[in-house]
């Protein structure tokens, strides 16, 4: 019983969360992430990962933020959730108790959503991009900030960038919304379908599919008999690749296709080759967008990645850049003060001028990506650098 | 130091944690441990005990969750709202423990693990979103309630295996592991044994459930159906020593232990880390922690009236 004992102590010694040590409150401002590194997400996480840290990295070779006069490094602690939202949530406990100023979250709405109560709960600020569901801004949430464009934004303006970039004769008229069984899949679905009519379009097939399926045809065989030519959905990436394999296979090549989130990283191409190609997403971000720091951005992920920054990077960069500014604002490490200085935020960040509204969601711009040879390319806005689109998709037996 | 004095030494710290421990960390993770302890004890009742591999302890367990979570959250006071969540799993138990436990082996173990997949996925498919406590719940939430509540079931559940191995009733249990014919031969109704430690088990995980969603402040319904909800209450059995009363006890430390360590320190390692440790405490410890203890400290050989590994069939 001895030994049991022994071991039992030593272990919670071991495994007990650290906890700061002494004297380390005030001589850094200590930020803490849960991003998916493992697990269906990982790609997208991989990118948020390299935003916050070139972010930290690029505010403390400035000094790091100022406090009362003084300069204070940023630490940022970074964790693994192995895409999986009780984790994200546990080790967000893990890092609230030990004295982080903010939180800053992971990759994929179902993570977030999961994250933004643990916020709430220890009343700490918390930040998190690559999250488009507007559903849990509505829970009166305080802490919960999100510069990042929101499934109302992103049906409204797929509308508006069809219509002001494909003539109206050549336009895609019937759409096959294939919906993911989550309550992103399904609010983006139902704003979709709301808001189709008013801008000339037809939705002839919902079809959902729970999250892993291995098998579409079902809901590809529908869609290509409904005559569909436009398709729009919110994949995870496994699901994304499967989805566009599987209608090569079935010959199924509507003129547009819309797979937010699963193309948004490297891997889309690297998966799918010339058969990823023509497809959009909508990440937040463009390396080519035209606002400041994005050069430089540009320059140090090349040097380290050997390519532009990635299409999530940048929005972690700026989620970081808020964070920093309202510690600043704020004057002191204390949460509920930093969070009042979030919620006041203007700022200038590598996505533009930031602010938010009082539910916690960014006003920032809404962006579409295609890729094009291989390469994201910038197609919505036109007026912040946009090419033009490849449209329509080239049927999969000519590519 | 007699056993008891140290039980209860343990116990007190236990109990006096919240208002000891200087740091929520500290009580945060040592309510993982209680919830981890009591599921895996929980599990400990048919798998270690009665030798049955049951793959589908997570149907029970989301299942209290679900329940719980919704009637709770519905305005239903928590106290009645843990007691249906423990009813439906006890309740779920009995209807999945009578069919299955006629099947033997692994199709016992395959027969439970589809039903709880066809749990998750179906909640996955009816309930997509989010369960979130809202703002208000959140600004008064408090730890100590939920520590509590897990302190008790992990104490109770404990205390239903400890009941294992002085009675009757829990030798017959270990006789139909050890040798089913002979067991059946000397009058126990093997059957019998088993489903009444099934159902128990199901409604000690369907509790379990119940605390996870009364102290989780947001999770996906379908989550709590996980896969995870099974495996892991296993592995700290057998880390621990299946068929022990401390084993979930000791396991879960380790487990949880091991498991934050890796994940606080080492990044996307630590999954890597974690796997190599586990195989090789496994290779290492056979028979689990408890059991490699007791051979140190010499008390293998020592004759105990204690069912379990040590246990004399009836």
């Amino acid at each position: 019983m001895r030994i049991v004992l022994a071991l039992a102590i030593a272990c919670l010694v071991v495994g007990l969360p650290a906890t700061p040590g002494v004297g380390a409150p005030g001589t850094v401002a200590r930020l803490g992430a849960v991003v998916p590194l493992t697990g269906r997400y990982a790609s997208g996480g991989a990118q948020v990962k390299a935003g916050y840290e070139l972010a930290v990295e690029d505010l403390n070779a400035r000094g790091g933020v100022l406090i009362g006069g003084r300069r204070v490094a940023l630490q940022l602690t970074l964790l693994d959730d192995e895409s999986d939202p009780t984790k994200t949530v546990n080790r967000l406990e893990a890092l609230a108790g030990q004295g982080v100023v903010v939180l800053l979250g992971g990759f994929g709405s179902d993570l977030h959503a999961a994250a933004a109560a643990v916020a709430e709960k220890n009343r700490i600020p918390y930040c998190g991009v690559a999250f488009a569901l507007h559903a849990i801004h509505e829970h009166g949430f305080r802490y919960l900030f999100s510069p990042f464009e929101k499934s109302p934004e992103i049906a409204s303006e797929t509308y508006r960038f069809l219509n002001a970039t494909i003539p109206a004769d050549r336009r895609p008229q019937r759409i096959a919304i294939f919906q993911e069984r989550t309550d992103w899949g399904r609010e983006l679905g139902d704003i979709w379908t709301a808001r189709s009519r008013e801008n000339g379009y037809q939705v002839v097939l919902r079809g959902e599919y729970t999250p892993l399926s291995r098998d579409f045809s079902d809901l590809i065989l529908r869609a290509k008999s409904a005559g569909a030519d436009a398709v729009f959905s919110v994949p995870t990436p496994p699901d994304g690749i499967t989805l566009i394999r599987q209608m090569k296979e079935l010959d199924f090549s509507p003129k547009i296709i819309m797979m937010i989130r699963a193309a948004d990283a490297v891997s889309w191409t690297q998966a799918l080759g010339k058969d990823g190609d023509a497809v959009l997403l909508s990440p937040g971000w463009h390396h080519d967008l035209r606002f400041p720091g994005v050069r430089e951005l540009n320059a140090r992920h090349q040097q380290r990645f050997g390519r532009p920054a990635d299409v999530i990077v940048g929005p972690a960069y700026a989620c970081v850049q808020i964070a920093a500014r309202a510690i600043e604002r704020a004057g002191a490490l204390e949460p509920r003060a930093i969070r009042d200085a979030m919620a006041a935020t203007d700022l200038e960040t590598v996505m533009g001028r930031v602010r938010f509204r009082p539910d916690g969601t960014g006003i920032v711009p809404t962006v579409f990506v295609q890729w094009q040879a291989g390469r994201q390319e910038l197609v919505w806005p036109k007026n912040l650098g946009a090419v033009p689109l490849l449209y329509p998709a080239p049927p999969w037996r000519a590519r | 130091m007699s056993r008891r004095l140290v039980l209860g030494c343990v116990a007190a710290g236990l109990a006096m944690l919240p208002v000891l421990a200087g740091s929520r960390p500290v009580v945060e993770w040592s309510f993982l441990v209680l919830l981890y302890a009591a599921l895996a004890q929980s599990w400990n009742l048919l798998g270690g005990f009665g030798g049955q591999v049951n793959l589908g302890h997570a149907a029970f367990f989301g299942l209290g969750a679900l329940v719980t979570r919704r009637l709770w959250l519905g305005g239903l006071p928590l106290g009645e709202a843990l007691l249906a969540g423990t009813a439906a799993a006890t309740a779920m138990g009995a209807v999945v423990g009578a069919p299955s436990l006629r099947l033997r082996g692994p199709y016992f173990a395959i027969g439970t693990l589809a039903v709880a997949e066809i749990l998750r996925i179906t909640v996955g498919n009816i309930l997509p979103e989010v369960s979130a406590l809202p703002a208000t719940t959140l600004a008064a939430y408090a730890l100590a309630p939920r520590y509590y509540l897990a302190l008790v079931l992990a104490g109770a559940v404990t205390a239903a295996a400890w009941w294992l191995t002085r009675s009757r009733f829990g030798c017959g249990l270990v006789a139909a592991r050890e040798d089913e014919a002979v067991a059946e031969s000397i009058g126990v109704s093997v059957f019998r044994h088993r489903l009444v430690a099934f159902v128990l088990g199901s409604g000690f995980a369907g509790i379990a459930g119940g605390i996870f969603a009364y102290y989780h402040p947001s999770f996906y319904p379908s989550f709590a159906f996980n896969p995870l909800w099974t495996f892991d209450p296993l592995v700290i059995a057998y880390l621990g020593g299946a068929g022990t009363v401390e084993g979930p006890w000791v396991g879960a430390v380790v487990y949880l232990a091991l498991r934050e360590a890796l994940a606080l320190r080492l990044g996307e390692l630590h999954l890597l880390i974690f796997g190599a440790c586990f195989i090789a405490v496994v290779v290492a410890l056979p028979g689990g922690v408890v059991q490699a203890l007791r051979g140190l400290g010499g008390r293998a050989a020592r004759p105990r009236r204690a069912a379990g590994s040590q246990a004399t069939p009836v």
